[in-house]
């Protein structure tokens, strides 16, 4: 059975329709990543996954039971089994480092504040920020502020992982102490849906590459059948257009 | 000049002044908790009201923000009588400030809505907190960040605003003053002493104001 399990898949906004037909699976420990071009409906997709945006046909399975995305308490369980780190980082500005990855636990989980603050400690330090807990987000980098974000949605303990472009808005000598965090991640046997445009890394990391445009799947593979022997005409392009970056 | 300061007398009459400085602060306050409440109500209802509501509260704010709050006390002290309801000036004077400053924490409550960012709302919820935690955990902690450096400067131009009392005869500072110096004559060191207070009283609201706000919401504010 699919960790996993995502069938035509449809969203619009208004008469665009973002997301046509999306089908794709991920299996349990599977870091699969997501590849398109600008528009494609890769954030849509993480989105509607989060219930963040409602779908507007197919279906999404998770160990095959089908979520309702109109129920909010069905929503609510997905959002504890599912979380999504985004290309901004949107961490809580009023709160410390701390706090920002104990809230959630505490608040909403309502689990005993001194557990869950040793548990963020804990993940606080594989990301690599042990000396930054009482720092405020507009205190930290970029590369910081993203490496809680990733803390933040660790601290929940969820099964899969979304990650939206979640290096794009850094600076270069930034993005590797993110991507090492993600490595250490995929190498812990974390579920991942990863979108990104850094080529190199998904070819390192991901089990499987799938391939978007225009709200469809057009090709999906290892990362040596996308990147090396594309079949379709239009991943072809892209690819090439990528790599040649 | 020939005038031979006689500070004596004022002094003499420093209790009696502290006791109106009081009466000064509770003018001030009392404005500003309802003008706040009137402020989230209209803002909310400016930000999120359908377009009757969006339109009333509007014309609310423009018609307060474009009258001298004297005259709004006014229309209150002498207006409200001649529909059969009598208030006592006191009460008068909180509900013109009252109004008058509801207008303006309109405008400053709004500025605050629109600053949520909607991506640090969308975290909340992915996270899985409900609308209430949402509220309370982050949106309301950032609106109130975000405006109360504006919140701060308004409360101390109540206190100032709030000597129109001495217009309908209300004991606060100003009024007071006005009293004592009619009966002793020492007008400018009635004056001089009453200016001294407003500026300790507006001093140490500025820094206790100050203060809380960088312990509770993180504002860099300088003191002075
Ligand atoms: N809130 C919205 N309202 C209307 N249209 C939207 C909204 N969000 C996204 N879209 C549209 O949906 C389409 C897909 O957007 P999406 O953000 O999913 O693309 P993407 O693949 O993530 O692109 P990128 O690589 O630039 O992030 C785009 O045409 C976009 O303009
Ligand atoms: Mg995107």
């Amino acid at each position: 059975m699919h960790h996993l399990e995502i069938a035509s898949l449809g969203c619009r906004y208004g008469k665009l329709e973002v997301l046509r037909n999306v089908s794709l699976t991920v299996a349990k420990g599977e870091v699969v990543s997501l590849i398109g071009p600008s528009g494609s409906g890769k954030s849509t997709l993480l989105r509607v996954l989060m219930g963040l945006t409602p779908p507007t046909r197919g279906e999404v399975k998770i160990d095959g039971e089908t979520i309702d995305y109109g129920s909010s308490r069905c929503v609510r369980t997905v959002r504890e089994r599912m979380a999504i780190v985004f290309q901004q980082y949107n961490l809580f500005q009023n709160m410390d480092v701390l706090r920002n990855v104990t809230i959630a636990p505490v608040k909403i989980k309502r689990r005993p504040r001194p557990e869950v603050e040793a548990d963020a400690k804990r993940i606080l330090a594989k990301v690599g920020l042990s000396d930054k807990h009482h720092a405020y987000p507009d205190e930290l980098s970029g590369g910081q502020q993203q490496r809680v974000a990733i803390a933040r949605a660790l601290a929940l303990k969820p099964e899969i992982l979304l990650l939206d472009e979640v290096t794009s808005a850094l600076d270069p000598e930034l993005v590797n102490e993110v991507l090492d965090t993600i490595r250490g991640l995929a190498a812990d046997g974390m579920t991942m849906l990863i979108v990104s445009h850094e080529m190199a890394f998904v070819r390192e990391v991901a089990s499987r590459v799938v391939m978007m445009d225009n709200g469809q799947v057009i090709e999906e593979g290892s990362p040596r059948q996308i990147f090396d022997a594309p079949t379709s005409e239009r991943c072809r392009e892209f690819v090439g257009k990528i790599l040649r970056h | 000049m020939n005038y031979t300061f006689q500070f004596g007398v004022a002094l003499a009459q420093l209790p009696v002044l502290l006791s109106a400085a009081l009466v000064t602060l509770e003018l001030a306050f009392l404005a500003f908790w309802g003008g706040a409440l009137i402020g989230v109500a209209g803002a909310t209802a400016k930000t999120y009201g359908g377009p009757a509501l969006r339109r009333l509260a509007s014309a609310y704010v423009v018609f307060f923000t474009n009258t001298p709050a004297l005259l709004q006390i006014y229309f209150i002290y002498y207006g409200l009588p001649e529909f059969g309801v009598l208030i006592p000036a006191f009460i008068a004077v909180v509900l013109g400030l009252m109004l008058n400053a509801g207008a303006y924490l309109t405008e400053i409550m709004r500025a605050g809505f629109i600053s949520v960012r909607r991506q640090e709302v969308e975290a909340a919820e992915t996270l899985g907190m409900s609308l209430f935690q949402m509220v309370r955990y982050v949106i309301v902690p950032h609106i109130a960040k975000t405006i109360y450096p504006s919140l701060a400067n308004f409360f101390i131009l109540l206190v100032l605003g709030s000597s129109m009392g001495a217009i309908f005869s209300v004991n606060e500072l100003t009024g007071t003053a006005i009293d004592i110096s009619t009966e002793n004559y020492r007008w400018l060191e009635m004056f001089l002493l009453v200016g001294v207070i407003y500026i300790a009283l507006t001093f140490i609201a500025s820094v206790s104001l100050a203060l809380i706000g960088r312990f509770a919401f993180r504002v860099k504010a300088k003191v002075f």
